[in-house]
Parts: C-alpha cells; sequence; structure tokens
C-alpha cells in the first residue's frame, strides 16, 4: 500500500511537469536560448563584455538606428560578433533543433529507442561524399567550387537514406526492424568505401580535414549558408508539430495505428523523405554531429512525457540550447585551438544519459 | 451495426491461410470465433480490420465497403482489441486511452474537455479510474489489457473485433472483459479459446479448423462432444454444469502412444 501511495503522488508531481509547467518551460527554454546566443557570441578566445556585445547586436538588429558601436575598446568586434560569432551560433542553434527533432521522429518511426538521425546511413553517406571531394577532389568548378564538399555531402547522405528506403521497401512492407538492419548495411558499405579511399590517399592535410569533417564542426557557419538551413529545418519543424497525433500512434506499432485509423507505410515515407533531407543538410554543412538526436529526445522525455505534441518542441528548443553550449565549449575548452563539436557532445552527452538512466529510472518516457 | 464478411480467402506467403469463409455478425450480437492454434482465426480478423488484405472477398461493416474504405473512417465505428500490445516507448495510461479518439480528430485539432471525459468514463467502464497517470509500461498484464480494452471504448465504436482478449489474464480479469463487452451491447466478433467462457458469453459461434468454417451456431448446438474431438483433437465430456446451469466441458487426459513416449525419452 504504501508503495502505491508514493508511486501515484510521483506520478502526480511528474504529471504536474508534463501538464501544467509545459507552456512556462517553452518560454523559460525560448528565453534561455536567446540568453544563450548572447553569451556564445561574447565568449571566443577574444572576449568582448556582454555589454559590448549587446550594443553591437542592437546596433545592427535594428539596422543601425539603436545603440552604438563608438564606445567600443576595439572596432573589429563588431566584425567578429556580426561576421563569426552570430552565425555560428545561430547554426548551432540550428543544428541544434533539427537533431533533435529528426531523433524524435525518427526513434518514433522506427519505433526503436536506439535509432537517431543518422540510422538511415545518413552519417556515413555523407561522410562518403565528403571524402570523395576531400580527397579525390571531385569537386564542381566555379561557384559550385567552394561548395563542393557540402554538395558532395548533401548527395552522399541522401543517397544513402534513399537507397536505404528503397532496399527496405523491396518485397513488401516496410518494417521497423527491415529498415533499421538497412541502415546498419549501407551505413557500413559506405564507411568501407570512405576508408578504403583515406588508406589509398596520400595527403596527410586532406585525411585531417576527413576526420575533422566526420568529428563535426559548426566552424563553417557564414550568413550565407544559415538561410537554406533556417527554412528547410524551420520548415520540417513545423511539420512535425502538426503530427504529434500520428507519432503518437506510430509508437504503438502498425498494427494497433491502423485500427486507429492511420496507415502508418505512407506517413513513415514522408517522415523519412523530410528527415533526410533535413539531416542531409546538417551533414553537408557541420558534418556528422553524433549523440545530440540520440539523447535529446530521451532527456526531453524523462521531463514532458512520450507525447508528441510536447515532446517535438521541447526537444527542439532543448536540442538548441545543447548545441549553442556544447558550440561554446568546442571554442574555449582548449586555448588557441577548436575542438570538433562531435567529441563535445558526446562527451558532455554520455554522462548526462548515464545520469539519467542511473538516477531517474528512466523508462523510455515512463517513469 | 452489423457485420458481413463474405468469400474470405486469405493468402500468407503463398500459403492459404484463410479458405473460402463467410462470417455475419448481427446488431448487437456477440459472436465467438473459435478454433485450435494456427486454425486462421487471427488472420481472418486482421484482414477485418484492414491490417492485411484479403486475396478475394468483401467485408461490409453497415453500409461501409471495409476494404474500399480508408483506415480512417473505419476505425471511427470499429473498435479494435488486437493482441499485441507491446511498446518500446512508455506512456501514461490516460494518454493511452486518450489515443482511441484519434479516428475522430481532425488535422491538427486538440483534446477537448469532451475527450477527456469519454476518456474518464471508458477507465471507469474497465475499474482503472485513479491510474490515469501511471505509465503503461509498469502495468500488469490484466491492467494493460484493460487499458487497451478502454481503448478502444474511448472510440465509441459502433462494432467491435477482439483478438484473444482474454488470454493471459486471471479468471477474475476474464469474466470482466468479457461483461464489460457484453454490457456495451455493440455488434462484437471476437476470437476465443475458452469453450466454456465462448458458451457462455457468446450468442452464436463459428468454428474454424485449418482455414474453414466447420460448424456455426447457437453455443448449445455447436459445442458437442464430436465437434470437440474433430476440431481440437481431444477426447471430453460435454455437460450442464449442476452449480451454473451452463454448458461444461471436462477434458479427458490426451493418451501419447507408447512408442512415442520412449522415443521422447
Amino acid at each position: 500500500m504504501k508503495t502505491q501511495s508514493s508511486i501515484t503522488a510521483r506520478d502526480r508531481k511528474k504529471e504536474s511537469i508534463q501538464h501544467k509547467a509545459f507552456i512556462p518551460l517553452v518560454i523559460a527554454l525560448i528565453v534561455f536560448i536567446i540568453f544563450s546566443v548572447g553569451c556564445s557570441v561574447s565568449i571566443g578566445q577574444v572576449p568582448i563584455s556582454l555589454n559590448d556585445t549587446f550594443q553591437i547586436l542592437l546596433y545592427k538588429i535594428s539596422g543601425m538606428r539603436f545603440g552604438s558601436i563608438e564606445g567600443l575598446s576595439r572596432a573589429s568586434f563588431a566584425d567578429i560578433i556580426w561576421h563569426i560569432r552570430l552565425p555560428r551560433a545561430l547554426m548551432s542553434m540550428l543544428v541544434g533543433i533539427g537533431l533533435s527533432l529528426c531523433g524524435a521522429v525518427m526513434q518514433a518511426s522506427v519505433q526503436n529507442p536506439l535509432a537517431d538521425p543518422y540510422i538511415l546511413g545518413i552519417s556515413s553517406g555523407g561522410a562518403l561524399g565528403a571524402t570523395f571531394a576531400i580527397l579525390l577532389g571531385f569537386g564542381f568548378s566555379g561557384v559550385l567550387g567552394q561548395m563542393g564538399v557540402a554538395a558532395w555531402a548533401f548527395a552522399g547522405s541522401f543517397g544513402a537514406a534513399v537507397l536505404v528506403m528503397l532496399i527496405a521497401h523491396m518485397g513488401g512492407k516496410i518494417t521497423s526492424a527491415k529498415l533499421v538492419l538497412t541502415g546498419m548495411v549501407i551505413n557500413a558499405l559506405c564507411s568501407a568505401f570512405s576508408n578504403f579511399i583515406v588508406y589509398f590517399a596520400n595527403n596527410a592535410e586532406g585525411i585531417k580535414t576527413v576526420t575533422f569533417w566526420t568529428m563535426g564542426s559548426i566552424a563553417s557557419a557564414t550568413w550565407e549558408k544559415l538561410p537554406l538551413t533556417a527554412i528547410s529545418i524551420g520548415i520540417a519543424f513545423v511539420f512535425f508539430l502538426t503530427q504529434f497525433r500520428v507519432l503518437n500512434t506510430m509508437l504503438l506499432g502498425s498494427e494497433a495505428a491502423v485500427t486507429l485509423g492511420v496507415s502508418l507505410n505512407r506517413y513513415l515515407r514522408i517522415y523519412m523523405m523530410v528527415s533526410a533531407l533535413v539531416t542531409g543538410i546538417i551533414v553537408s554543412n557541420c558534418g556528422t554531429i553524433g549523440f545530440v538526436g540520440l539523447i535529446i529526445p530521451h532527456i526531453v522525455r524523462g521531463v514532458v512525457g512520450t507525447d508528441h505534441k510536447r515532446l517535438i518542441p521541447a526537444s527542439a528548443l532543448f536540442g538548441a540550447v545543447f548545441l549553442i553550449w556544447a558550440d561554446v565549449f568546442s571554442r574555449t575548452l582548449i586555448h588557441q585551438s577548436e575542438l570538433p563539436i562531435g567529441i563535445i557532445t558526446s562527451m558532455i552527452g554520455a554522462p548526462m544519459f548515464m545520469y539519467m538512466l542511473m538516477k531517474k529510472g528512466y523508462g523510455f518516457g515512463g517513469k | 451495426m452489423d457485420l458481413q464478411a463474405k468469400n474470405m480467402i486469405v493468402t500468407l506467403s503463398n500459403t492459404e491461410i484463410v479458405k473460402d469463409i463467410s462470417i455475419k455478425v448481427q446488431d448487437k450480437q456477440f459472436v465467438g470465433l473459435i478454433g485450435p492454434n494456427g486454425c486462421g482465426k487471427s488472420t481472418l480478423l486482421k484482414s477485418i480490420y484492414k491490417v492485411i488484405k484479403p486475396r478475394q472477398g468483401s467485408i461490409y461493416l453497415g453500409d461501409l465497403d471495409v476494404l474500399k474504405s480508408d483506415p480512417k473512417s473505419v476505425s471511427r465505428i470499429m473498435g479494435v482489441v488486437g493482441q499485441f500490445n507491446d511498446l518500446s516507448f512508455d506512456f501514461t495510461v490516460q494518454e493511452m486511452v486518450l489515443m482511441g479518439r484519434t479516428p475522430h480528430k481532425k488535422f491538427m485539432e486538440g483534446d477537448s474537455e469532451e475527450d477527456y471525459k469519454i476518456v474518464r468514463a471508458a477507465l471507469e467502464q474497465v475499474s482503472m479510474s485513479g491510474y490515469e497517470s501511471r505509465s503503461y509500461l509498469t502495468l500488469s498484464g490484466g491492467e494493460k489489457q484493460r487499458v487497451i480494452l478502454a481503448r478502444a471504448l474511448a472510440q465509441q465504436p459502433s462494432f467491435l473485433v477482439m483478438d484473444e482478449p482474454t488470454n493471459h489474464l486471471d479468471i477474475k480479469y476474464q469474466l470482466q472483459i468479457l461483461s464489460i463487452v457484453k454490457q456495451m451491447n455493440v455488434g462484437t466478433l471476437a476470437a476465443l479459446h475458452d469453450l466454456e467462457l465462448a458458451a457462455e458469453y457468446c450468442d452464436y459461434l463459428y468454428v474454424m479448423k485449418k482455414g474453414k468454417v466447420i460448424s456455426h451456431g447457437a453455443p448449445g448446438e455447436v459445442l458437442t462432444r464430436q465437434l470437440i474431438e474433430e476440431v481440437y483433437d481431444v477426447e471430453c465430456e460435454v455437460y450442464t454444469n449442476p452449480i451454473t446451469g451452463e454448458l461444461s466441458i471436462a477434458y479427458l487426459p490426451v493418451t501419447i502412444p507408447c512408442g512415442e513416449k520412449r522415443k521422447i525419452k
């Protein structure tokens, strides 16, 4: 009897977090994202005071109407903040949103807690494309030449995803087990080809670039790259926000979903295409940033529950916070040097996840 | 609402599982589907609730052509309690039952006070009130099954399909679940494995063996010693229980031939 009452008390507390406190949680997260972006642009190799940062941002964002950059200790601060750090902070935010979003959607689509955005072979496909471009120099000429690595990475990741879906679709219905296994096979195949290229490449600098690329970095973020990323992630975010009911029924399995009027196969294909596009764009911009898409949805599920009406927005926002700070650490942890962000996300993310598993008795959305 | 399935043929990976079966459930009738494991009960039910596409046949639920309609319009009038309800992710009991409202929801429509009321009533009906915020995965088998039934009730169906709803349940919950369904007073088609329960609760029985219906009728007429022996390959005595006045079956031990017994050793 005692255990019964303690369970219900705990459940009630949990429920209050899940329902009543959800809107405040979302507002708090949005405020914290704005604050994090502010911190992120002021922290760096060249420390710029929060006050200066605020002045510069106000000045630039208001179209030079408000604020002033006259009183700055150094004029270059404005450029550092506006041209280097702000696009980077915004890119981290977008990547965080995109990866967590796709992670939550993929976990629902294949009904597997181990799923992440890369499950369709996207990471290895992207890495193969990038390796190809970096080491064999098959980049495009002219304007596309600069986009070379990114374009090849996108082609690789999206190609791999499409291939996985096609193979999984062969011989009847797509099942989640078939998808996960096909994804693993394509992952292995693409890795093997990238390793093959790396092994025979006589290019130490190129190999270092490939390594850096596969660990992920937001360093290449520029204003020019932001619109495409922002639009695609924004559309995907809004789209998945509307899909909470289907995502919920997906978790019941395809059979139960049909009896609730949702034929999963159709949605599954659309969701995977959207996820593959978003993840492909992220991979082509920033390489493969591991662990984010896997753990953020799990961490958030532990707080707001499994209902996708809350899980999708909360995951996206928390993912944004997580990645903004991961990027700050990747830039500042080692003086005068930059760590690949994938190392940071795993180094912070793994202990966080371990803590959750041990301390809270995490049950994939339950208590 | 009445259900009419006619000339159903279902094949799974080139094996004919259901061989030309026709079944009829009249409005508010509780019809049982019995037969040994592997006789095609589940496959037939799955083709009725649109998980498997039959190779041939027609299914009408009232005026609705089930095979030609989309799952959503079917799920508005047909509730299903299936056999497999395992989850990899957890939901609260309330969220689980609330999903029964899915067929009635338009794109982007939220959950109304009305929906929560329906959910509360459904949980009340399966005596699971107070479990709303419990997590589904921590429930016992019987509780899970009752939550799934509550989800089907929340669909407010005019027809119910159940695939062995009493599987793995204690006798109390077996009786409870069947009584709840009986009380709902909607057309019901249920695969059942307990013949005595089937006799007690069903108005009509279809007996299946190897993908065919070999007998159908009122339980008292269908469940005879000869039929059970033929279908289940078990010797038994059918009698009227002096205490309950219901049909009862006493199964006689299976005799294993001596030669085989030695081989097993």
